[in-house]
Formats: structure tokens, sequence, C-alpha cells
């Protein structure tokens, strides 16, 4: 980042919404749990998926995307804990398929913790977490074998799927399988809504932790990124009103000597903007440059910085030759 | 430390490959990574997660300084940088290619562990004479082969310095063979399962565009507006046929050629709905969604930087 | 009976009539009339208009999963820049095959200009292969930053065979930052398109060609005039071939039209191959979505079929 002009504006606004989440943990710490977070149909629907697959003896399968380890990954690999937690207490099988090597490790870390803490150890299979491949499509090939060939009774895609999105759904679904989905990806949500039983819509994905667990953090870290949301609403909002402000006013004052040329207006004038007219009656006839141009206006101004770094120039000692250079 | 990384040009590994300074800045970083390695498994199970928070930290730290710090403008690689700030900034720029390249050495060595997770898996299916073991037999033969044939295919190339085999006729037994497995057979099974989605696509809309409930009804008309304005050779007679409808009419500016119905008529032209459709339904929606889901990735990014995130273990 | 099959036709018969309906029709060659996008005479405006004597970056960021849309997408565009004598350098930070499929769009061309008798658009004298860059991210930083330190780490071939420095080579010679280049032009199948504009937009022009799957994620940006244009899926293929062939807002009779710009105008290629895959493929698009929208037709009048059948029924019960 670089402070120039008014590129302080997009850094005041970050540390903002940073500050807002911050201060809604803490709140929520201090609170408790009495936090109202709505109804999320497609996360209620993993214990119905969990129960169906320990009636029929099918194993539950876990995809959390085939990004790198990021927030993403990390946070399909928090929900998938939930639902291994729940399949662990029924001994039902699990598949946590992983198409990224450090999500694999991470995600074997944290399934064996899982059967840890719920005091089975000896349930967990080293091989329910797999690491199947890094390439996209031989991942989709593969992950649509195992589907078929173990007939899983719930499927979970949950993290940043791509293309292959559509053929995990329709795979799980021509065996019947019950799903529940959520891509970061926008441009694969419609294929998930289209083919899935349940689907987790945008920031739904990264509510589902605090949805499932309750706990106060994740919770007030929810309700921060709620006042996020009303500060951009907010800023949209005087954003359109300011610039439509601006705009009217750029308007008036192009259209207005238009209707009445008068002198006091011609007075006001630069010589650029009289251009070769020579009276006040003369120029309303002319074609003229627009007054108030569009980046004048103050919303323009505050996301185009008026300088940028071509234009400074600054003065600086030079690096001293390395020894032996110039002989 | 920032000033020293400062004075320092990017790239402290980069001698020249296998020269002596080269083997011995080898053996040094896998002995001091061998000794971490090992500290870090001989620390108690309870001090390890604030280690690892406090190196989260520490990186992040970095990457949220690079944003907030000013950068030198207008550095030229031959000058030094003015001040404490400067030099704060041009050693955070100097930081990130670093870590960028730690991060891809630490990756490289966990796709070892998911081969090894890859490979006692297909083993053990072909040990204990597991059903559907040929599916494991094919993989671990395939991926043997394309391993060989590729890293000799690089081997040859990386030798071949006059640009031989730029011809296709210079090609020898592994060249040809690296190009039948992976532009014959790998990149074309990739095209195959892409184009499955768009069998895919057809039934899956099949079943969900059905007129079960008021929301569903909208998301089938509009994607019928959408698919119709892709037909755009029959889109283009249809506004033909309009605005031949609105100069019969007298319609003003009425122009079948173009064609250009004018005044009302433009109501009726499919491509023009399917287009307020998306600038003003679908791009709004999208924002929207963006911006749940970067606000998203920010609290969790926040948490995980400060180590409030407990992982998978507490839920 | 036939009422029920209809109801849940097998997803077999769909797949084998999508089969059907997308091979015949690629057999016909027929010149189609066309309703070209806005955000496709945006991108062939911008392309068309580039000053001369400029160099033009392109971002190939896609394989060959996707080269029903991608190939055609750079091949309009290449056909574009050589007609019009631009230099470009091409490089890749999305996947690490994706050089390997755009050398092979280059040669196609290479050919097809060699069978015209065109002139050879020249390596190293008219334009430079970058090859691939890995981290996409720091890449594109970095080529925010300082392009020179990215690129000159590439050597490439002379027209003698020389290993030179890509910045010793006309094409690259007067880029000293991103900001010389005119329009920095990002084909991809992926969201790399997201990462350009979050490190480049403020630096450069950029246009994006992208598939149909990624056009709606693309669009936010080209309304904000983040990006300069965009040509979306199979249809931006055949949109940007018309508006080759035919020109934007000219006073020729087969010229497009764009009503919401009358002021942008941009001449039709007068060089080479004009219509070509997007022409070809686009009936057999067209035939796709047919079968789509008559597959969703009758799922729900069959559906209201039976529902009407089975009210009487469950009013007698």
């Amino acid at each position: 980042m670089q402070w120039l002009d008014t590129g302080w504006f997009g850094m005041l606004f970050v540390i903002t919404m940073v500050a807002f989440i911050l201060y809604n943990i803490h709140r929520a710490e201090k609170r408790g749990k009495d936090l109202f977070i709505r109804r999320i149909p497609g996360l209620n629907a993993i214990d119905d998926a969990i129960g169906r697959a320990t009636e029929m003896g099918r194993p539950v399968l876990m995809v959390p995307g085939i990004g790198d380890l990021n927030a993403i990954s990390v946070q399909a690999i928090n929900i998938y804990a939930h639902v291994t937690k729940a399949a662990a207490q029924f001994g039902t099988p699990i598949r946590l398929c992983v198409a990224n090597a450090a999500v694999y490790t991470v995600a074997q870390e944290v399934i064996r913790d899982v059967y840890q803490e719920q005091g089975v150890p000896e349930k967990f299979d080293t091989d329910s977490v797999r690491f199947l491949t890094d390439r996209q499509f031989a991942f989709a090939a593969t992950v649509s074998g195992l589907i078929f060939r173990e007939r899983v009774a719930a499927a979970f895609f949950l993290g940043e799927f791509f293309a292959e999105s559509l053929i995990f759904a329709e795979s799980a679904n021509s065996i019947g399988a019950i799903q529940v989905a959520g891509s970061t990806e926008k441009s694969q949500t419609p294929f998930f809504i289209a083919a899935c039983d349940y689907v987790l819509i945008g920031d739904e994905f990264y509510a589902a932790s605090a949805y499932l667990t309750r706990q106060p953090l994740l919770v007030g870290s929810l309700v921060g990124q709620d006042w996020c949301k009303l500060l951009i609403t907010a800023s949209i909002s005087i954003g359109f009103l300011w610039l439509s402000v601006d705009r009217t006013r750029m308007v008036n004052e192009h259209r207005a000597p238009l209707e009445a040329a008068s002198p006091e207006v011609w007075a006001a004038l630069t010589d650029d903007q009289k251009g070769d007219a020579e009276s006040a009656e003369g120029w309303a006839k002319t074609d003229k440059p627009e007054l108030i141009k569009k980046s004048d206006t103050f919303v323009h101004r505050l996301f185009n910085p008026m300088y940028n770094e071509k234009q400074l120039i600054v003065e600086r000692q030079k690096k001293p030759a390395p020894a032996g250079e110039g002989q | 430390m920032m000033e020293l990384l400062a004075q320092v040009e990017y790239g402290p590994l980069a001698v020249k490959p296998y020269s002596t300074e080269w083997l011995i800045g080898l053996i040094v970083t896998f002995l001091l990574a061998a000794g971490a390695a090992i500290g870090l498994s001989k620390v108690p199970a309870n001090f390890r997660r604030p280690i690892v928070s406090i190196g989260t930290f520490l990186c992040g730290l970095i990457y949220v300084l690079y944003w907030l710090w000013p950068r030198p403008v207008n550095l030229k690689p031959d000058q030094v940088p003015n001040g404490m700030v400067e030099q704060v900034g041009k050693g955070l720029s100097d930081t990130l290619p670093l870590l960028a390249d730690v991060a891809n050495i630490l990756t490289s060595f966990l796709l070892g562990l998911g081969v090894y997770s890859l490979a006692r898996i297909h083993f053990g299916k072909i040990i204990k004479r597991q059903s559907d073991r040929g599916f494991s037999w094919v993989l671990i033969v395939s991926a043997t082969m394309i391993s060989v044939f590729g890293f000799v295919d690089y081997i040859l190339r990386s030798q071949d310095k006059a640009g031989k085999l730029v011809d296709r006729e210079n090609w020898g037994f592994f060249n040809v063979g690296q190009d039948i497995m992976f532009d014959g057979l790998l990149l074309q099974m990739d095209s195959v399962m892409f184009s499955l989605i768009a069998f895919f696509i057809l039934s899956a809309a099949y079943r969900a565009f059905r007129i079960r409930s008021v929301e569903s009804t909208v998301m089938m008309a509009s994607a019928l507006v959408l698919m119709l304005s892709l037909l755009s050779p029959i889109m283009f007679q249809w506004n033909t046929m309009i605005a031949q409808m609105a100069k019969g009419m007298n319609i003003p500016n009425a122009d079948p050629s173009i064609p250009y119905p004018g005044g009302f008529f433009h109501n009726l032209q499919i491509s023009d709905w399917a287009n307020w459709v998306k600038g003003n339904l679908q791009t709004p929606a999208l924002r929207a969604v963006d911006f749940g889901i970067l606000l998203g990735a920010l609290a969790m990014g926040l948490r995980l930087w400060l180590g409030l995130e407990k992982g998978g273990v507490s839920v | 009976m036939i009422k029920e099959k209809l109801l849940n036709i097998d997803r077999r018969i769909l797949y084998g009539l999508l089969i059907l309906v997308t091979v015949i029709p690629l057999r016909c060659d027929q010149k189609l009339n066309n309703i070209t996008d806005d955000y496709s005479n945006a991108f062939y405006e911008a392309v068309s208009n580039i000053p001369e004597g400029k160099t033009v970056f392109i971002e190939s960021d896609w394989t060959t999963s996707t080269r029903g849309e991608n190939s055609g997408h750079l091949e309009a565009l290449l056909r574009i820049l050589m007609a019009k004598k631009t230099k470009f350098a091409i490089f890749s930070v999305g996947d690490a095959q994706a050089p390997g499929v755009f050398r092979g769009v280059l040669l196609r061309l290479m050919e097809e200009r060699k069978t015209l008798g065109l002139p050879a658009y020249q390596p190293f004298e008219d334009y430079v292969d970058l090859g691939y860059f890995a981290n996409a991210e720091g890449t594109l930083q970095a080529i925010g930053g300082d392009v020179r330190k990215v690129f000159e780490k590439k050597s490439i071939r002379d027209a003698e065979g020389k290993q030179r420095s890509a910045f010793d080579s006309p094409v690259l010679s007067n880029v000293k930052s991103v900001g010389d280049v005119p329009m920095y032009i990002v084909v991809t199948a992926s969201n790399t398109i997201d990462r350009a504009i979050e490190r480049l937009s403020a630096k450069t022009t950029l246009a994006c060609m992208c598939t149909g799957v990624i056009g709606p994620s693309a669009l936010p940006y080209f309304q904000s005039g983040q990006l300069k244009g965009v040509a979306i899926g199979l249809k931006g293929v055949f949109d940007i071939e018309y508006l080759m062939a035919n020109g934007l807002n000219l006073e020729t009779k087969e010229s497009v039209k764009w009503s919401k710009q009358p002021d942008k105008t941009a001449q039709p290629i007068t060089v080479g191959k004009t219509l070509d895959r997007g022409n070809r493929y686009f009936l057999s698009f067209m035939c796709a979505i047919l079968l789509l929208i008559a597959t969703v037709v009758t799922g729900n009048v069959m559906m209201f079929v039976a529902r009407a059948q089975s009210k009487p029924q469950g009013d007698e019960a």
C-alpha cells in the first residue's frame, strides 16, 4: 500500500472492519452464548445425513475442495471435524478425500484428534483420510469412482470447488446420496443448487462453524461480519447519494449557461472554458468542454489518487560499487 | 533485521548451482531444518500450540506490515533507501518472495506425505488382494511410467542446448513416450472429464427446473430468458421481425436491416431482457455474495493469525 | 406409460440426444447472424484501437479441458493482433500446462498464415513466449511492482536460435513498467482474473476472455470499469469473430450497430481468417441449448399432466 493522496481510504475502511470483528469477538466472549443466529437448513441436515449413513451402513464422503491450504480449506476441515464427531459417536465410516498435500496433512491430524477426543481412537482408520491427486479432473474422476464403488450414503462438498463440482454432485445424486454442498466460488453455486439437497450460499459457509458449535468467539466474529456488512451498505448508500449530488451539480453547472448565458457566468469562466468564444451569447452557442469532469467528483477522487508514483521523484544515495568493479 | 534485509539483494540462496558454496549451504540448511524438526518433535504437547501460534503470528505480521507500511517510491535497484521507514519498506518487499519460496518448499515436502498416503492405500489393496485392486495396479503402473518418462524427457530437454528437440523428427523413445502419455492420454482424459459437465448440466437442469414453488418458477423463467438470448441467430430473426412490424406501424427510427425496432418495440427484444437480468439482478447479487464471502475470509484469517481459531479439535 | 417416461426420462437417453444434437451440426459451416453482447463489443473496440507500436500482454491460463471455448478466444485475439501488427508477450500464471497449450495455438496460426500467404509472425521480433510463472499472486504482484525484475529471468531464443534475455527483444525493449502496456488481456478458465484485477487494475487496462462458467463473475468488473471488455464463453468467441468480419458502428450495412455507444467504432479485419471456430461451433451450441429448453419444457408439461391426473384420484380417496 502506498499512502498517496486518497489511498488511505481503503486502509481505514479495512482497519475499521477488523476493529468491528475483534470488538464483537471480545463482546461475545463476555456475554456468553446468547447471540442469535438464523436457521441454516443445510447445517441442520448434517445429523440427518449421518443418521441415514449409519442406518444404511455406508460411508459418509467429505471433500474440502481442491484449493491450497488457506482459510477456506481450514474452515471446511472445521466443519468436517464436526461431521466426524457425529460419525465417530455412531461408528459410521468416513471418507475424507483431499486434493492438496498440505490440506491432507492438516485434515489427517484434525480427524485423528476428533476420534481421540471422542474416546474411540481405535476406530480411526488412517485410510479414511486420503490424498488422491492434485490434478483437478483426475481428482474428479477418482472421487466419482469412489462414490459409485462405495455407494456413499451422504456426501459433503464444502470448500473451494471449480468445474468438478457438478461431476461430484451428479455422481452422488445418481446413487441417491443425501448431499450438503457449498462453494466459495460463486460461479459453482448454481450447479450445486441444481444438483444437491442442501446448499450453503456465500458466507453461510463461514458461518457454519459458529452455527454448529455456538462458541462465543465464533458467534462474535459472525456478528462482527454483520456489522461490516452494515458498514458496506452504509458506504454504498452514502457514496450513491454523494455522487448523485455531485453529478447533479455538474449537470446544472453545464446546463445553466445554456439556459442563461449571463455576464456573471461568463466572468467566472477560465480561458480554456471560454475557448474561441468572444462573448457570453457567443459562448452559449458553441460546443463546450464539461465544466466539471467526472474525475472532479468526490467519490471518484476517493478511489483514484491524483498523483501516481511516476510523478514523484525522491533523491537517494547510490549504492557503493562492489570492490574491484570498474578496474 | 529489516535493515539487514534491505541491504542484501533478494536471493540468499542465489549462489551458483553445484558450486562449493551451494553444497555447503545445502548441507547447513538440511542440518538446521533437521535440527529444528527434531527439536519441535521433542517439545511437550502443551507448548506446541503456543509455538505454532507465535510462528503464524510472526509470518502473518510480515504480510500485514507489508500492506500497511509505506513502500519506498520509485526506488531503483542501485539506490539506497532513505531512513528507517524506507529501509523497513524495502526489507518487507524483499522478505515476501523469501517467505513464498519457503512455503513452496514446505509444500513440496508435504506432497511427499500425500504420495506416501496414496502408495500405502493402493499397495495395501494389492497385498491384501482386495476387490477393485485392478484400479490400484493401473494407478501404480501409470504413475511410475509417467514419472520415469517425464523425468528422462525433462533431463534430455534441459541438456538440449542447440534446441534440436523442438523438431519432432529428432525425438527419441522417451520424448515420444512422454508425448503419448502426457499430451496424448492425460490431457485428453482431462478434456473428457470436463466435457462430462455438459451431460450433467442437461440432467441436472431437467430435474431442477420444475415449477414447484414461486422461487423455482422465478429461477426457471430467468434461466429460459438467458438461454433464449444465447440463441443469437434466432434472436436476430426475431428482432428483425419486430423491427418490420414497428416499421409497418410507422414507429420513428425503426429499421429492420440493423435490426432496430425503435420505441416501445424495444421491450420485445429477448436479448434486452437477458441484459436486464444480467445487469440488474445477477451482477448485484454476485457482488453481495462476494462481500459476504470476503468478509468471512477476513474474519477467518484474523482468527487464524491471532491464534483465536482453535481448529477442528474444539468442535 | 409414455407420460411417466417423459416425466422421468432416463438420463442415458438425454445424454444420447445431447451427443446427436451437438455432433451432427458440427458438419455445417454456414455463416450465421448474430446479436453481439455489449461486453464483447467493448472488448473488440478496445483491442482494435490499441495504439500502434505498443506491446500487449496476454496471460493465458487455460488448458486442454476448456479448449472448446478458450482456444477460440485466443485464436481470435491473436488474429486481431497479428492483422494489426501489434506485438505481444504471452505467458501463464495459472497452470504449468498452459504454455504447452497456447504454443499449440500459436503454431496453428503460423501454419494458417503460411497457407494464406501472409508474412510470418516471428518469435522474438514480433512476439515473445515467456512460458509459465509459478505462484500466480506473487507473480502478478511483482509484475505490478517491477515487470522487468519478473521477466528478465526468462531467456528466450531469437530468430537464429540463440538464447537471449527477454528484454533484448523489440517486443519488450520499450516496456519499463506494466503501465507502458496499453492492454493486459487475461484468457482464462479459472478465477485468475480476480487476482489480475486485485493486483493490476490500478496500473494498466485489463480485458478478459473467459469460459461461460466464469463469465458471470467477471461481469461486475466490467460494469465497474475495471475490465475494459469481456468475451464470455463460446458466445464470446462467436461475437468477436462476427465483429472481426463486420466491424463495429461503421456506415456499412453489415456492420454491428452498438446503440448504447454509437461513438465507439472499430474496423473489420481484412487480413486472414475471421469467422472460424466460433461460427463453426455455434450451431452445435444452439442445438444443445434448444435440447435443454425442450427437456425442461417437457419435464414441466408432464409434471402438470401427472398432477392433473392424480388430483381426481386424490379427491376420490
